[in-house]
């Protein structure tokens, strides 16, 4: 049991999770058909905002995630008012460049304290573990307290993850995920269907910069220590072969992405100085032979059959809204009585 | 055609799974571990930006585990080295995977200063020594009582650096540059600019510029217009020996006193000529008059082809720092005793001179002003 | 010092365009951005300082021979990375990341075998300092400065002049219209790539000079500047990268000159954002290129 539970494997898992969310909040602005490179960048704020906060005003983790997240929605406001009408690669540099921006104003700053980075940022997993002897989990299952509290970590960083893949399913089945998909096959024929396209690519911009910003506090209280480098322009590339390796068109692309692209390093280890020839090797095999990605459409329909899962047939929006309306009438109908 | 691309894609998943199995194999086997053999983990970086360096401080380990175990009497040392590529989470997931699998009594390392704030953390709460041998920066030893270093802070060597410079020379204006994207680099720059103010020499400029930078033309230009008696430059020694040779060519001929990294014979060896009239502080010195220094320079050149730098010298005296920690904890694989034992080292001589550690962990040694004449490092004289 | 530091920029800047011309040269053949223009460029670097220091020969045959390699590395790279991903329809991110693996294998197999040290050229191999009173100049930098416009003449007469250039642009308008006229893409598509390939070996020869430092990972930084290059001159356009080039050596050099040094890696990026507020398409963009996701 140890012998899996080693904090090496714990920590990896962690890597894994947090680099999913990442992979996930590329996707979700590759899902209306704009490629953003702004993730690392938004990153930078979430987690600069949540460890200052915990830092310097001691606020409860969670709490101080939950406002990176939201201060780097803000930034995407700012930013995306101008530059979501850019188009394909343009958006792209830009969005690279806000990243770049934004790392040297951090490596600039008093209060980030420049190059030399933010260190002693409270730990999740040692908060976790001081829960662990207020509630004298030690040794329980055979398991030290070291140990849960790195297993509590990667639970709550599970649940995170899960939330985030099912806010993703429910908005591809809503009226925005159509609207979006519309967007991406074609954003003029959306906009004469009276799709409102500015509106919906800035949404899919702010939500992605909000994941990225979480992910980026997540990320904080995960290594304890950031610094302007860790959100440079490699880690950007980094991030983006998430979606695009494991499949950019399906959100659980991101999710095999990160999980093969955060082992793969750890697993080649053994090769020392070739490690990263078999990787670039990789790349460009993988996208040779599935250009896609390893997961697409296709193949999740087909993963679908085998599991046995049915997809939900189409509903037509009349439909949806006359039950919510029927619905609605009993509702306010028990209320009266 | 879609089938066989699905098949395809499923072999190269399958290979990938047969990868990590080898790998895992491979874990075990080197685990099998003889009583009189310590497992000592090197975490340095030897690709990416700062591979460089990374590989010194390779070679110089290497060299003195092979003479560690060519001895008879000696505990033998097994040297696990783990790449970080210079990366935050390469670095903390190696400290992890040394300590938690491979279980190894004690690291050295890692090589950047940050990396050792984001790993270092996990060595101390696991009650491992990492012992950083090039990791200069302001309060690594902070992290905890399992934090140590031989690398001497730049607080140290630039301090003296400055100041003895200051005595020798007596200028009375200077100006800096540093990298500020290099946290070492920022801590040599507050040393300088406190080294500096407190004996009285006005800052008349102070350029920033960025680690793998090539073009310092502007900075200097504008350097050149403020016109400092010395110019006090922070940086590795790659950016170093471009920065001298723009600046000899821009026909700036100040003496220039540099950060740690610039006491490496492949800084002379880039900078030629330029780097002449260079200052540096350090426990380094490659033609100092000592037999344990010779014999170190003469066995690195037959293994390596190429002289040793600093990076490589404090990595050889690293392994036997840990060589006389390990005889005198009297176990191969106690983590405390060997903290304490270490800790407890009074009379080491290394090639880098005499060495202790103060009661922060931190190197207390003497500290040495050289300047670079004619290609070589000679003391500093007027 | 204002004439120095314009020096200073103009010869950073004409080693910036020579780089972008060939990632712009690939953009507006195939719409993608060759990510590994980085890595070719650097093993130009190498070739130039082998040739200099192993054969002894001149700068300009030095140049001539990375060039070579350069075109030859172009051809492997667009067989190996980028021919593959023509043949089926599909999205730009996958020739972004295929060229991105590409890099990383040539910089890691370049670490391995010339190992990490930074080179340099021979020690006054280029020397002297022409003084001009106003301003200084040196050899390395003329020498940088000329081949570089020289390159750029060349191309321009290539592309409006000769029939592989016509070629060139044909394919650039429309792939499916050049080859109805009977243009094989195929074959425009490997000279282009080859072409920008050369470019960026011989920029990779010059930047090594300039600065005096050749090694493993000098496409990196560079290549990311020459990204920016590319939009800020509009993708897709030669004498925008051209243009875009000076501009920003200009503005990274005048940064550190009249402003801060510590902001000068944002200056370029600054600037693109900045600019792609007024044009949306790049200084010297058309409305329609690039726009595909």
């Amino acid at each position: 049991m140890s012998e899996i539970l080693n904090p090496y494997y714990l920590q990896i898992v962690m890597f894994f999770i947090i680099n999913a969310i990442m992979g996930i909040s590329i996707f979700f602005t590759l899902s209306t058909g704009q490629l953003t490179l702004g993730a690392a960048g938004f990153m930078s704020v979430g987690a600069y905002v949540g460890a200052l906060l915990t830092l310097k005003a001691e606020l409860p983790i969670p709490i101080a995630i939950f406002i990176g997240g939201i201060v780097a929605a803000l930034v995407a406001v700012v930013i995306g008012l101008p530059t979501t009408r850019l188009k394909g690669l343009y958006l792209a540099i830009a969005t690279l460049g806000f990243g770049e921006v934004v790392r040297v104003i951090f490596l600039n700053l008093e209060v980030t304290n420049g190059a030399l980075g933010l260190s002693g940022i409270p730990a999740i997993a040692q908060e976790l573990t001081n829960y662990v002897y207020e509630f004298d989990m030690d040794g329980l299952l055979d398991i030290d307290a070291l140990t849960w509290g790195n297993l509590l970590t990667i639970i709550i960083l599970l649940v995170i993850l899960a939330l985030v893949i099912l806010f993703c399913l429910r908005i591809h089945n809503s009226r925005v995920g159509r609207a979006f998909q519309a967007i991406k096959a074609d954003d003029h024929a959306a906009e004469l269907m009276g799709i409102n396209v500015v509106y919906y690519k800035m949404l899919a911009f702010v939500i992605g910069a909000f994941i990225a910003g979480i992910g980026g506090g997540l990320y904080a209280h995960i290594t304890n220590f950031i610094n302007p480098t860790d959100f440079s322009y490699h880690k950007v590339v980094q991030i983006l072969l998430f979606p695009v390796f494991g499949g950019s068109n399906v959100v659980w692309g991101s999710v095999l992405g990160s999980f093969i692209l955060t082992l793969l390093p750890e697993v080649l280890r053994f090769l020392a100085d070739y490690r990263d020839i078999i990787y670039g090797a990789l790349l460009v095999i993988l996208m040779a032979v599935r250009p896609d990605g390893i997961l697409t459409e296709d193949l999740m329909d087909k993963i679908y059959r085998k599991l046995g899962v049915k997809k939900k047939a189409y509903i037509p929006e009349t439909q949806v809204l006359t039950e919510r309306f029927e619905a609605y009438k009993a509702q306010s109908k028990s209320g009266q009585e | 055609m879609k089938k066989s691309m699905f098949k395809r894609a499923l072999a190269l998943g399958a290979t990938a799974i047969l990868a990590a199995a080898i790998a895992g194999c491979g874990g075990n086997s080197s685990s099998t571990n003889n009583a009189n053999e310590a497992k000592v983990a090197l975490l340095t970086t030897t690709s990416g930006a700062a591979a460089a360096y990374g590989e010194s401080i390779k070679n110089g380990a290497e060299l003195a585990v092979a003479q560690i175990n060519g001895d008879a009497n000696n505990v033998k040392i097994n040297l696990l080295v783990e790449d970080t590529k210079g990366d935050k989470n390469e670095a903390i997931n190696a400290m992890n995977k040394v300590i938690a699998k491979d279980k190894v009594v004690a690291v050295i390392g890692p090589m950047l200063s940050g990396e050792m704030m984001a790993a270092g953390p996990i060595a101390n709460k696991n009650k491992v020594v990492a012992l950083g041998t090039s990791t200069t920066a302001e309060g690594i030893t902070d992290i905890g009582d399992y934090i140590f270093r031989n690398a001497v802070p730049e607080s140290l060597a630039v301090d003296a650096a400055i100041r003895q410079s200051h005595k020798v020379l007596g200028f009375k204006t200077a100006a800096i540059m540093y990298s500020n994207n290099n946290d070492q680099m920022v801590s040599v720059n507050n040393t300088a600019k406190k080294a500096l103010e407190s004996e009285g020499v006005q800052i008349v400029a102070t350029e920033t510029f960025a680690d793998k930078d090539t073009d310092f033309s502007a900075q200097l230009t504008k350097i050149q217009q403020a016109k400092p008696d010395i110019i006090i430059v922070a940086s590795l020694y790659q950016e170093g020996a471009l920065i001298m040779k723009k600046m000899r060519e821009l026909g700036m001929n100040q003496p220039v006193v540099g950060s740690n990294g610039f006491n490496s014979p492949a800084f002379i060896k880039n900078a030629g000529a330029a780097a002449d009239g260079a200052i540096v502080g350090t426990p380094w010195f490659p033609n100092k008059d000592d037999q344990k220094v010779r014999d170190f320079r003469k066995a690195y050149v037959e293994k390596y082809g190429h002289e040793p730098d600093q990076f490589a010298a404090q990595a050889y005296d690293a392994v036997f720092l840990y060589e006389s920690a390990l005889k005198a904890a009297g176990s191969t694989t106690d983590r405390e005793k060997f903290r304490n034992a270490l800790k407890g080292i009074t009379d080491f001589v290394g090639v880098t001179g005499k060495f202790q550690f103060n009661e922060k962990r931190d190197p207390s040694m003497e500290v040495q002003v050289l300047q670079i004449k004619n290609g070589q490092f000679d003391a500093l004289q007027k | 010092m204002f004439l120095q530091q314009l020096v200073n920029g103009l010869t950073l800047g004409s080693l910036y365009a020579v780089l972008a011309i060939g990632l712009t040269l690939v953009f507006g053949v195939l719409n993608i951005i060759n990510m590994a223009h980085g890595g070719i460029f650097m093993i130009g670097a190498f070739v130039g300082l082998f040739m200099v220091t192993v054969f002894e020969v001149n700068i300009f045959v030095a140049i001539l021979v990375a060039m070579v390699v350069g075109a030859i590395l172009g051809y492997l790279l667009e067989f190996v990375a980028l021919r593959p991903l023509r043949k089926k329809n599909v999205s730009h991110l996958a020739p972004l990341i295929s060229t991105i693996g590409v890099s990383i294998f040539i910089e890691s197999v370049a670490l391995l075998v010339w190992g990490p040290q930074t080179r340099s050229f021979p020690p006054d191999f280029i020397g002297g300092l022409i003084d001009f009173g106003m301003f200084k100049i040196s050899m390395v930098q003329i020498i940088g400065l000329g081949v570089s416009i020289v390159l750029m003449l060349i191309l321009n007469v290539l592309i409006k002049k000769t029939k592989i250039g016509k070629a060139i642009r044909a394919v650039s308008l429309s792939t499916e219209t050049a080859s109805l006229l009977g243009i094989n893409p195929t074959l425009v598509i490997s000279v282009t790539v080859m072409l920008a390939s050369a470019l960026g070996s011989a920029a990779g020869v010059l930047v090594g000079l300039s600065f005096d430092a050749v090694e493993p990972m000098m496409g990196v930084v560079i290549g990311f500047k020459g990204l920016a290059v590319l939009i800020l001159g509009g993708l897709g356009n030669i004498t925008g990268a051209m243009v875009g080039g000076f501009i920003l050596g200009v503005s990274e050099v005048f940064s550190v000159a009249y402003g801060a040094s510590s902001y000068r890696d944002a200056v370029a990026f600054g600037l693109i954002i900045l600019l792609l507020f007024w044009r949306p398409q790049g200084l010297f963009g058309s409305k329609d290129k690039g726009g595909r996701p």
